[in-house]
């Protein structure tokens, strides 16, 4: 995609009166009924989308690549392997310093949720964002077709602005792995300096 | 991306607690952001609008403020109370183009809650975000002083992303400025308002 058809940046403002509306609904409506908003708010979004088809896997990559996808509208998608996927930078990047510089330390509410939603849901989010980013990849996956299949997503490691990691648990973490197509080292290796590490693969 | 999620969970907020509840929501919001910024205090206009320039004051998280220093308001006695501040771009229109490139569409809560707004509380409203960031300001200009007094803002014009303006026909007789010089401002800038000196004696004043 050309450079001048990029999305356009958000203001930051937003993002930061995103997440007081989020805190202000969390005092409404307690830890899980805000994590049942962001989940509910990330499947919408992504339900209002077209749906997609492509006729075969390395052209659904190079629609990832070329920020096509519904996938890759908010994150620029690198594949490492066929089916591991890596995003360097968060979305949420730009709000979260901008919010730590002109507003101060987020409220706890938002880690908080991101406990309640590795408990319940899926292991990986470390703040309330991760809620809308997995759940957001895994209902847009749902949407796509390749080779007439459906595709699926699975979280393997999320590491946050801070430095902090939350990988898949140890159990489910060598299964998911070996369907990345990647080591624990090279594992590793990524999380230096991305944001996550996910899977796309058929249904 | 939490900015297009906004859109989305707008929707289903005006499903489940109307479009005013939407309004009140954000009111909240504006309070409860404000009240987290914390005080400032300046030694005058002059050191005000610098660090307004600068983007060192809590109405610099919108974005690019600019001072319009060459339109001062006067009180009934001709001293300086007060300045028109303006924004070259609303901070919700970039969120509005996303949602349409993320989405396909715009969103139709936007008008929703703008219409409400615009029918019940005060008819400037060009976007949802209009809503917050009135009484974020409004609230914000209570903590911050020029010369130990506290501020108070009035909302005067807005553009939105499709062209359409709003004129405060209240705030421009209440600072006492023509009309038509606000609507030439809005040529250049997608948001003006007024910072003036709480307790000020305007010449529009009730």
């Amino acid at each position: 995609m050309p450079a001048e058809t990029h999305m356009p940046e958000c203001n930051p403002f937003v993002e930061i009166a995103t997440a007081l509306f989020l805190e202000d609904l969390a005092t409404k409506v307690g830890v899980p009924g805000l994590n049942n908003y962001l989940v509910s708010l990330s499947k919408n979004l992504a339900n209002t989308m077209p749906r997609e088809e492509y006729a075969s896997w390395p052209e659904f990559l190079g629609a990832l690549v070329s920020r096509q996808s519904i996938l890759a509208t908010f994150e620029d998608v690198a594949p490492v392997t066929e089916h591991c996927m890596t995003t360097a930078r968060s979305p949420f990047d730009r709000g979260w310093r901008e919010y730590a510089k002109r507003v101060g330390a987020f409220a706890p509410v938002h880690r908080q949720v991101a406990e309640y939603y590795n408990t319940n849901v899926r292991p990986t989010a470390v703040t309330s964002v991760h809620i809308v980013l997995h759940t957001f990849r895994e209902a847009a996956a749902a949407r796509i077709k390749v080779s007439g299949k459906g595709v699926r997503y699975e979280t393997v490691a999320t590491a946050w602005l801070d430095g902090q990691v939350i990988m898949a648990p140890d159990g489910q973490l060598d299964g998911l792995l070996a369907r990345a197509g990647i080591s624990r080292t090279k594992l590793g290796m990524l999380l230096r300096n991305h944001a996550d590490v996910w899977i796309l693969e058929p249904a | 991306m939490l900015d297009v999620a906004l859109a989305s969970l707008i929707e289903d907020m005006i499903e489940k607690a109307g479009a005013d509840g939407v309004v009140e929501f954000w009111q909240r919001v504006g309070d409860a952001l404000a009240s987290r910024m914390g005080k400032e205090a300046y030694l005058g206009w002059t050191s005000f609008n610098v660090a307004v320039r600068e983007g060192r004051t809590a109405f610099s998280i919108e974005g690019d403020v600019t001072p319009l220093t060459d339109m001062a308001i006067t009180d009934v006695d001709g001293d300086v109370v007060g300045y028109l501040y303006a924004m070259k771009q609303c901070c919700y229109v970039p969120t509005i183009f996303r949602t349409r490139y993320a989405v396909g569409r715009m969103s139709p809560a936007d008008a929703t809650v703008l219409e409400e707004y615009n029918a019940n509380v005060h008819n400037i409203a060009v976007c949802n975000f209009c809503v917050f960031h009135e009484r974020f300001r409004e609230e914000i200009a209570k903590n911050v002083t020029v010369s130990g007094n506290p501020l108070l803002s009035y909302l005067l014009a807005t553009r939105g992303w499709s062209g359409e303006t709003k004129i405060s026909s209240k705030n421009v007789v209440m600072i006492n400025i023509n009309e038509e010089h606000v609507r030439a401002l809005l040529r250049n800038y997608e948001c003006v308002y007024a910072l003036v000196m709480r307790g000020a004696r305007l010449k529009g004043g009730r």
